[in-house]
């Protein structure tokens, strides 16, 4: 099997309702994947992640921009002449086939010989491990078995690029983490280029080689998933990446030091006296002797390996309201946006749901620290904190961007 | 691709119902509304000597039979349908209240829908015949004299009674398999919330039952109407074509088709089309009415 | 074990259970006599049809007969008589115009339902409106135009009409339906769309998605359509009637109310037991089609009623 990389330039889309309002799904999508890679396409519902793979897929037509496999530009390609297979969210299995027949349809399509079909179908049921099903229909499978057809079913082809649309979501708990496993060994035993799209940013982050964030259409960043999350390029990244998610802080630089208040997070070189957002991650505290970053502990959750401290936050915490990059927060419910392709309409009014879209933020006045087991701390308890540096990050408070 | 449009292959999927709606459908309505304002139209050749706005529907109006077939028409709708809807909403709650012999009542309830009208029509008949007939064996257990229902010579009200008995059976099948699958349907947590708040049996049918069934009732009611005003292969199965003795079981259906039957007559295809806008619009009232009445009073 | 005396009284378990079994001998009392005011009209052209007319003419009605008493000639004598009408050849030609009207029918309504539930295209919703507002239209306005139509087609020449003019009249104007291509759009539009999604990325045209992937899974509402349809045909009587002007063309509804309209001036109760065995045979298939197809039928017929 070749692996090819792939290429997208400036690839936009935009969804015309009826009434002629025009949505932007995908802005000035600019990015290349690397061949062989597992890329991970990340970001809330309505963000234009699933409208991205479908416009890879060719089954949604770019308004503008050009898609390259390879050297070959294939924007103007049908999807049956790309060569890619497609997994979705809800497998899309033909309920009256069974196993056998789903995972030989495609093959059929392409008049291929019955015995070699049959090989192929084998073979690749095997590597998913469900060839002992054949002769079963979806409905006699698990969510998760059903999902390995699926997967089986969009490589019998033999495609250069695999396409994941959400392929965990319907999944439980337990099946979610073994499955994801699974599709990185299958990914890597069969090096086939990979994207995958979710709205979790756990699996993402687990399993990609890279990942791409994207919000309302635009690229946020991309990069190996450690070095995203060490190095948030904005706001939006640092908070929808992590979990317990990011804390912070309505703050300002003073004289180079990083202030909430009264006290003191650390200091900065070189930036000029400002207000700023500052997130620090819950494992970025650690309990000191002396700071002026004195707090009382609300509550304590203990799970063993290390503490999770609720503490209320040092100055009236109020900022969420003001920043438009700030309620933002993570969606975990299914990213049903795309579903609906053929109905422009519809695919619009859930866009605009999926952007106004707001979960409950975390509980305004708290603020999260993982702190080391050892510490023995009870709620009421005053204690000393201090941030680690790497793991604080400052933001521009109009604007979201790292300072 | 996807969301592109595909106007010819669409177009082309719908060809062979469009051809067959265009020339069986939509021309017809517009045909058959047109040749009540013709003169002496020919049906064969489609010539007709001039145009008049009210002649045929004057000449439907005074047709001897008009007002009998209205009379009748409006007489079946009006007892048939209130009977049918009410016993079969009775036999369906019933019957959704069983658990045993369920499936066998309701595969009996349905025989009537899917048996020939005609040849059932013929079996009532012979129930209902003057000198043997079962119906007057009943009856004569009473010590009623033996009745002329069907035969040449029955009184109208007889013939109309029997007719009666007919149509309403007839009608039930239909009824019961719809309200019982609505009744099904009604979420169970209803009746246990009524159970709990000690509701007797005739309190959550009246407060529960018919309120949540009522845009089913409306709706069985309304197409009850419209079918029962198009009432015709029962009379003919029951009574043969002349529509009963001295067609007086007329229908405005009846007319329609009497006049269509010999269409070789000067006139008589414009009194079938105008025997049938007249029809259209008994309907249409109703459908008008029904709306109206809908929205004040169904629960939803 | 009473609790009279408690403010509240509770019925005790005797009371309960004898209130129960009241109400279920209310219930399967009644549910047993309406069931028997609806066999009764079978059970009476059965038992009619065995009988020799000294039987039928009885003064007391006979409600039973023995075996032995039973009288089959009359179905030789409905059936095979040379007098007697053509039923076989009746049910020969409603078999055949049955059996093209439904095949015209599910094709037309399967490509319909396709383009409606699937495609998008310019006027979709107007033309849909269209077809929804025809429903509403009694079809008497149809039939009036529609028999003038196959007149002038030559279909209904009094004199020498062909039997394929008879076929063709009795078939091709019910080779479509409104509500079934209603119906069956339903049932396509409740395929994800996401199996659509996938067979393109397969290479599936839309004509084999159509045939493989969509009418099996609609299977069991195309085969509704199918039996409905085919019942439909098997009962009707104003159409053919109108259109048929030879006695050898009758479909069996016409056949049999022609007889019935032959004897109606003879001594009736000479004839009533073979009328009543002609009527008993051609409601016999309908009766096996509905004991065989039961589910489909019941779930058609509920199906159509909730639609309002």
């Amino acid at each position: 099997m070749e692996t090819i990389e792939i290429k997208l330039k400036n690839l936009t889309k935009v969804f015309q309702a009826k009434n002629k309002e025009e949505t932007v799904a995908v802005k000035d999508f600019d990015i290349t994947i690397p061949a062989g890679k597992l890329v991970g396409l990340l970001g809330p519902s309505g963000c234009g992640k699933s409208t991205t793979l479908y416009m890879i897929s060719g089954l949604l037509k770019p308004t503008q921009g050009r898609i390259f496999f390879g050297d070959t530009d294939v924007t103007d390609v049908a999807p049956e002449k790309r060569g890619i297979g497609l997994v979705f969210q809800n497998y899309a299995l033909y309920p009256h086939m069974t196993v056998k027949q789903n995972i030989m349809f495609p093959l059929e399509n392409i008049k291929m010989e019955k015995e070699k079909a049959l090989e192929r179908a084998y073979f690749y049921a095997r590597l998913v491990g469900i060839d002992h099903l054949m002769n079963r229909k979806p409905v006699q499978l698990s969510g998760g078995q059903q999902q390995r057809v699926a997967i089986a079913r969009a490589l019998v082809k033999e495609p250069r690029v695999l396409l994941l649309d959400e392929p965990l979501s319907n999944l439980d708990a337990r099946l979610r983490l073994q499955t994801r496993e699974e599709i990185k060994r299958i990914q890597k035993e069969t090096g086939i280029t990979t994207i995958f799209v979710t709205h979790d940013q756990e699996e993402a982050m687990s399993i990609s080689d890279e990942i791409v964030l994207m919000r309302e259409g635009i690229m946020q960043q991309k990069g190996a998933p450690q070095q995203v999350y060490d190095e948030p390029g904005n706001l939006f990244v640092a908070k929808f990446l992590g979990s317990p998610p990011i804390n912070l802080f309505e703050g300002e630089i003073k004289d180079e030091r990083v202030m909430v208040g009264d006290a003191q997070l650390g200091r900065v070189e070189g930036k000029k006296d400002q207000d700023v957002i500052i997130g620090v991650r819950p494992e970025g505290f650690k309990i000191v002797e002396r700071s002026s970053l004195k707090v009382k502990v609300d509550y304590v959750e203990t799970i063993g390996r290390d503490t999770t401290l609720i503490i209320e936050k040092p100055v009236d915490p109020t900022i969420t309201e003001h920043s438009p990059y700030i309620d933002e927060d993570h969606q975990q419910e299914n990213d049903h946006v795309e579903d609906d392709m053929a109905v422009d309409e519809d695919m619009q009014r859930l866009q605009e749901e999926g952007s106004i879209e707001e979960t409950a933020p975390e509980k305004k006045g708290t603020f999260r620290a993982i702190v080391d087991a050892d510490h023995r701390i009870q709620p009421g308890d005053e204690i000393k904190l201090a941030v680690k540096p790497h793991k604080m990050f400052l933001f521009d408070k109009e604007t979201g961007e790292l300072v | 691709m996807l969301e592109d449009r595909h106007d010819f292959k669409a177009w082309l999927y719908l060809l062979p119902a469009l051809i067959l709606l265009i020339v069986f459908t939509f021309y017809p309505i517009i045909n058959t509304f047109m040749i009540v304002f013709m003169v002496d139209y020919d049906f064969l050749y489609g010539d007709y000597t001039g145009w008049t706005l009210t002649g045929n529907i004057q000449a439907v109006l005074g047709h001897r039979q008009f007002w009998p077939a209205i009379r009748n028409t409006v007489l079946i709708a009006f007892v048939s349908v209130p009977l049918s809807v009410i016993i079969s909403l009775f036999i369906a709650v019933w019957l959704n209240s069983i658990k045993k012999l369920q499936g066998a009542f309701q595969t009996i309830f349905f025989l009537p829908y899917v048996t020939n009208a005609i040849a059932v029509g013929l079996a009532f008949a012979v129930i209902f015949n003057r000198d043997y007939g079962l119906f007057n064996y009943m009856l004569s257990l009473f010590g009623i004299d033996p009745i002329n229902w069907v035969a040449p010579g029955s009184p109208w009200r007889f013939s109309m009674i029997a007719l009666l008995v007919f149509i309403t059976w007839n009608g039930l099948a239909f009824k019961i398999m719809v309200f019982l699958s609505g009744l099904q349907s009604i979420d169970k947590q209803y009746y246990d919330a009524a159970r709990i708040d000690s509701a007797s049996r005739s309190r959550i049918f009246r407060k529960i039952t018919v309120p949540l069934l009522s845009p089913m009732i409306a709706f069985i009611t309304i197409t009850s109407f419209i079918g029962a005003f198009k009432e015709y292969t029962a009379i003919v199965g029951m009574f043969g074509e002349q529509m009963g003795y001295r067609g007086q079981l007329i229908t405005i259906v009846g007319l329609v088709y009497e006049a269509l039957g010999e269409p070789y007559v000067a006139g008589s295809v414009s009194l079938a089309a105008s025997a049938a806008i007249v029809l259209f619009f008994m309907t249409l009232l109703l459908t008008i009415f029904n709306m109206w009445v809908s929205k004040k009073r169904v629960h939803y | 074990m009473s609790t009279q005396n408690n403010e509240t009284t509770y019925d005790t378990r005797r009371q309960i259970i004898f209130k129960r079994v009241m109400r279920y001998t209310f219930v399967y009392g009644i549910l047993t006599f309406f069931a028997l005011l609806v066999i009764i009209p079978f059970y009476w052209m059965i038992l009619t049809s065995l009988m020799t007319p000294d039987k039928i003419a009885s003064d007391i009605p006979i409600m039973f007969l023995r075996f032995r008493d039973m009288q089959f000639g009359n179905y030789y004598e409905a059936m095979f008589a040379p007098e007697a009408p053509d039923f076989l050849r009746y049910m020969g030609n409603t078999v055949l115009v049955a059996a093209i009207s439904t095949v015209g029918t599910i094709i037309t309504t399967i490509l319909s339902a396709f383009a409606f539930a699937r495609l998008q295209f310019r006027f979709k919703e107007l033309f849909f409106l269209l077809l929804i507002a025809t429903m509403m239209i009694p079809g008497e306005m149809f039939v009036i135009t529609n028999f003038i139509t196959v007149s002038r087609f030559g279909w209904v020449e009094m004199v020498d009409q062909q039997y394929y003019h008879a076929v063709l009249a009795m078939t091709l104007p019910f080779m479509t339906s409104i509500f079934y291509i209603f119906f069956l759009r339903q049932t396509f539009k409740q395929i994800p769309n996401e199996l659509y999604y996938a067979a393109k990325v397969d290479g599936t045209k839309d004509f084999q998605y159509l045939w493989k992937i969509m009418v099996p899974i609609a299977r069991p509402t195309i085969i509704t359509i199918l039996i409905l349809n085919a019942m439909g045909t098997w009962n009707a009587y104003i159409w053919p009637n109108l259109v048929s002007t030879r006695p050898a063309y009758n479909l069996v509804s016409n056949g049999l109310r022609e007889f019935a309209t032959a004897i109606e001036f003879l001594p009736q109760e000479e004839y009533i037991g073979q009328q009543m065995a002609a009527a008993f045979v051609i409601t016999f298939p309908i009766l096996v089609v509905f004991f065989l197809l039961k589910k489909h039928i019941m779930r058609g017929v509920s199906r159509s009623g909730i639609k309002g």
